[in-house]
């Protein structure tokens, strides 16, 4: 027993170094010296990030890629909450089929979804010629996300609590503000923050509905690999990891992923 | 303080039969009443009701004579306590009883003032900054009613608020409730399906059968005269009789205990009589007049013990009486019973 | 809030799931019928031609069976490496719990393209992997990991097993722990609770890790066009190669129509085989 435990926890750590290694050397490529990306590096220096922040193409990419992030976190979390709300406490019999329905474009291959927007936007006349596309792609892929963390603190949530606060006089909004709000934070927190780095990662609809000047970092990346082989990606690799650590990182610090522990 | 009046109250859920039907009861003012009932019979949707978290399908709920079907649940001005307390568990002790007095816009200075005092009223005010995971279930029950007391609601409603305490827990809370029910002098309407809760604790009993009123009295009234099987049933034990009228003696009917009157109903020739398993005494055979039977079993439970008799014509009977001579099973013993302890019950409603 | 009021919660989600996702399906269902455009990205008219031009060519044919194989490949990989970690994670008492939670998380964060790059590090001709065995004197020539369908497999694994994870761990977190003592105390050996007791109530969440890996891996663009080059190509690259490069869109279509429907297919034939009575 004790030997399987070991075994198990060994086989474990394996797994976890599997999921670290290119990230690891990502990491360590980028503070390579030499012109050339090997890993480990020939060398330590700060050059390419110095090349990076020379480099315009990428500093836009990275705004853009914020832009779209927040803008389509904030409308997943408003429409996603709203719909969790219905789902937990509303929904009756047709819990199943909202339940499918909200996490769909999960389900179905991105790049159809990509190509059938693609398609959709052209018949309306809209095509890609602004980033409305575009953000409704990344509000569409994120919004699973914030449902299903949303509607997992929901769950949690007493439909007594709010009867309580509407005994003791409590109007709609401020039940919402002063109960609900408070006790569904962690997950709405949580679907914010994996929205956020969803959308952030999201590939295949950037793509197909980018506009001029609006790709984002993952396609700037990307295009910069298919010609170049220089540690400069790996700086901004290196940089956008930072980032979005740091933003997890400090919504946790600032808001609180925890409630008061109860 | 709030006289409750409920006139022919109905609820319908969407395609079912009435949970509540066609109720009606007035609560004089500062009374404690029970709703007693077997689970499924339309307690909580009754308290629902009355505090406005479920809408009325028909009917009336007046408070003071004041007309409350339409208004809305956050101003009916009334305190509640859940069964499973529904503390805020994002708030301390403190904050949980501020809500209803922050929603009513009081200043922080009184709000301060009221919340102690109700503290204190509870027995917590060592414990204002908890949180409500910090505290035992009856510290949290006692938070429930301090938050529900202190915005001074116009009645106070608790659905089986003893439900999840343990049984010493329990009686002890009873009497705190009681208590404290006596001392602000608050209409309160109490849910349980413990009937001894309901009788302990309350001015009147109503005992709830399949959404209707099947009886409502002062708690021994209930349990001496109940006014049929089932209520009787519901709140203790009782040995049901099918005695046949004696055409001898008119105004009396055959029992094992010999004859007893009764009012001869207008048809049919047997009555239905109730007594109380401790109504009957029990002694050694031999020991003086009385009806003979056998004990079949017998069951102790320290200050009492429960017999079951058989009489020489196979009917049974249930006895309650304390240990004091102990009778073993298949001991003939002589039982009797002061005939005025026999009640007659009307038809089934 | 009223009754009758509710739905108004689900209005927006509802919109944007109807003009966004629903009607664009029915329109690029449409669209793979369309005649191919000159100039335009498609012309007028409807034809079977692009569907005619896929199943007649073996290219197209194999090169759906093979992303299949990736699929199911990868599929199969991230279940075997998740599984125990999965059921690690979900012990509450676990040490460092947080840390080896981050870990399997931390792939989320960083992101595909960095996360496929990472692994061009290490799997090409002179990345870290061969370059390390060589030194070690283990082979002489470089292995071929990349460019091929092993690396892709390898990188994609890694890329989706959060994926499988998470899912199979909150399955297991919801099993009722007394289950396992009960079938402890009844003779069961710490396998056979695993094996009859643990496995079968971890399925919902081994069912939906799979699915949701499979549909991924399927239709995954960055990673198989990173690792594969211009040697071996996933139907998904082909597709967008289609869509941007040769401005081809009712064929791109058709050919993203067809893997999903193989794709959709595949996952219906394994919820059903695995399809759980007590559910
Ligand atoms: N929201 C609802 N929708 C439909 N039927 C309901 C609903 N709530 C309660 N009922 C039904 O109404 C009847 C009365 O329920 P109620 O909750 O009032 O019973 P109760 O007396 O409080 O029982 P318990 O002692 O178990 O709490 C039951 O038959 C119940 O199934
Ligand atoms: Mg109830």
């Amino acid at each position: 027993m004790i030997m399987g435990r070991t075994v198990l926890n060994l086989y474990c750590l394996l797994v976890y170094a599997f999921l670290l290694a290119p990230i690891f050397v990502v990491v360590g490529a980028s503070f390579n010296a030499g012109e050339f990306l090997t890993f480990p590096p020939q060398g330590l220096s700060f050059r390419w990030y110095v090349t990076f922040f020379h480099n315009e193409v990428f500093l836009r990419a990275i705004v853009t890629s914020l832009w779209i992030a927040s803008v389509a976190t904030v409308f997943s979390v408003v429409i996603g909450t709203m719909a969790a709300i219905y789902y937990v406490h509303f929904a009756g019999r047709r819990k199943e089929m909202i339940r499918v329905a909200a996490l769909s474009p999960l389900l179905l291959p991105e790049i159809l979804t990509a190509i059938a927007l693609l398609f959709f936007l052209y018949d309306i006349g809209i095509g890609t010629k602004t980033m409305f596309g575009l953000l409704v792609g990344h509000v569409l892929l994120t919004l699973p996300f914030v449902f299903m963390n949303v509607s997992a603190s929901l769950e949690g949530y007493d439909t007594d609590w709010s009867m309580a606060a509407r005994s003791l006089g409590a109007r709609p909004f401020t039940r919402f503000r002063r109960i609900v709000l408070p006790l569904i934070k962690p997950g709405l927190i949580g679907g914010a923050l994996f929205s956020f780095v969803i959308s952030f990662d999201v590939f295949t609809i950037s793509l197909l509905l980018k506009s001029i000047g609006t790709a984002t970092l993952p396609i700037q990346l990307f295009d910069y690999l298919k010609t170049n082989y220089t540690p400069e990606a790996a700086a901004v690799s290196t940089l956008s990891i930072v980032a979005t650590v740091s933003v997890v990182v400090i919504v946790e610090k600032v808001v609180g992923l925890k409630v008061h522990k109860f | 303080m709030t006289e409750v009046r409920l006139n022919r109250l109905t609820k319908i859920y969407a395609g079912g039969k009435p949970a509540v039907d066609s109720i009606s009861l007035t609560i004089p003012t500062g009374q404690f009443v029970s709703l007693l009932g077997p689970s499924g019979c339309g307690k909580t949707t009754t308290l629902k009701m009355l505090a406005g978290f479920e809408e009325v399908t028909r009917g009336e709920i007046a408070f003071d004579g004041q007309d409350m079907v339409r208004v809305p649940a956050e101003d009916r001005d009334i305190g509640m306590v859940f069964q499973n307390y529904a503390l805020f568990p994002h708030m301390t002790v403190f904050q949980n009883l501020a809500f209803g007095l922050e929603m009513r816009r009081i200043g922080k200075a009184e709000i301060a003032r009221r919340v102690g005092e109700t503290l204190e009223m509870v027995q917590l005010s060592h414990l204002a900054d908890r949180y409500p995971a910090q505290l035992s279930g009856g510290q949290q029950q006692r938070v429930a009613i301090g938050r529900a007391l202190v915005i001074e609601p116009r009645i106070l409603l608790l659905d089986e608020p003893l439900a999840n305490l343990d049984a010493k827990l329990r009686e002890e809370m009873r009497v705190f409730i009681r208590d404290l029910q006596k001392r602000v002098g608050i209409t309160t309407i109490y849910v349980t399906h413990d009937q001894a809760e309901a009788m302990t604790m309350s001015d009147l009993v109503v005992v709830m059968f399949d959404g209707r009123i099947a009886q409502a009295g002062a708690p021994a009234e209930i349990y001496e005269r109940p006014k049929s099987a089932t209520v009787a049933g519901f709140v203790g034990q009782v040995n049901l009789i099918e005695a046949a009228l004696d055409p001898a003696s008119p105004g009396a009917a055959k029992t094992p205990f010999g004859p007893v009157p009764v009012q001869v109903p207008p048809v049919g020739d047997s009555v239905t009589l109730a007594l109380r398993p401790e109504a009957i005494d029990i002694a050694p055979a031999g020991a003086g007049p009385g009806t003979a039977a056998t004990v079949e079993s017998l069951q102790y439970s320290g200050a009492i013990v429960d017999y079951v008799l058989r009489f020489a014509d196979g009917s049974r009977a249930s006895v309650k009486t304390i240990p004091r001579h102990r009778f073993e099973t298949g001991q003939e013993v002589s039982l009797s019973v002061d005939p005025a302890r026999f009640w007659q019950l009307g038809r089934e409603y | 809030m009223r009754q009758r009021y509710a739905f108004l919660l689900l209005l927006p989600a509802g919109i944007l799931l109807t003009v966004f996702l629903a009607i664009p399906y029915v329109s690029v269902f449409l669209s793979a019928f369309r005649v191919p455009g000159e100039g335009t990205p498609y012309g007028d008219g409807y034809t079977l031609g692009n569907f005619a031009r896929i199943f007649t060519d073996w290219f197209y044919i194999g090169q759906a069976l093979n992303t299949m194989l990736i699929g199911a490949v990868t599929t199969l990989a991230t279940l075997i490496i998740g599984l125990p970690v999965a059921f690690q994670l979900a012990r509450p008492e676990l040490r460092l719990r947080g840390l080896f939670y981050g870990i399997v998380l931390s792939p989320l964060l960083v992101g595909i393209v960095i996360r496929s790059y990472g692994w061009t590090i290490l799997l090409g001709n002179n990345g870290v992997i061969n370059r390390t065995l060589r030194g070690w004197g283990w082979i002489d020539g470089p292995m071929p990991l990349m460019y091929n369908t092993l690396g892709i497999v390898i990188a994609l694994t890694h890329v989706f097993l959060p994926f499988m994870i998470l899912p199979i761990m909150s399955a297991v977190q919801g099993i009722d722990p007394s289950v396992a003592s009960a079938a402890r105390s009844l003779g069961a050996r710490r396998l056979s609770v695993i094996r009859r007791i643990l496995l079968p109530l971890a399925m919902p969440g081994i069912q939906s890790g799979c699915i949701l890996v499979f549909v991924l891996a399927l239709s995954s663009y960055v990673t198989p066009a990173l690792i594969g080059g211009l040697r071996v190509k996933t139907t998904a690259v082909t597709v967008v190669d289609a869509m941007i490069d040769t401005f081809q869109w009712p064929f791109g279509a058709a050919l993203a129509l067809t893997l999903s429907v193989l794709g959709g297919a595949s996952v219906l034939l394994f919820a059903r085989a695995t399809r759980m009575k007590w559910k």
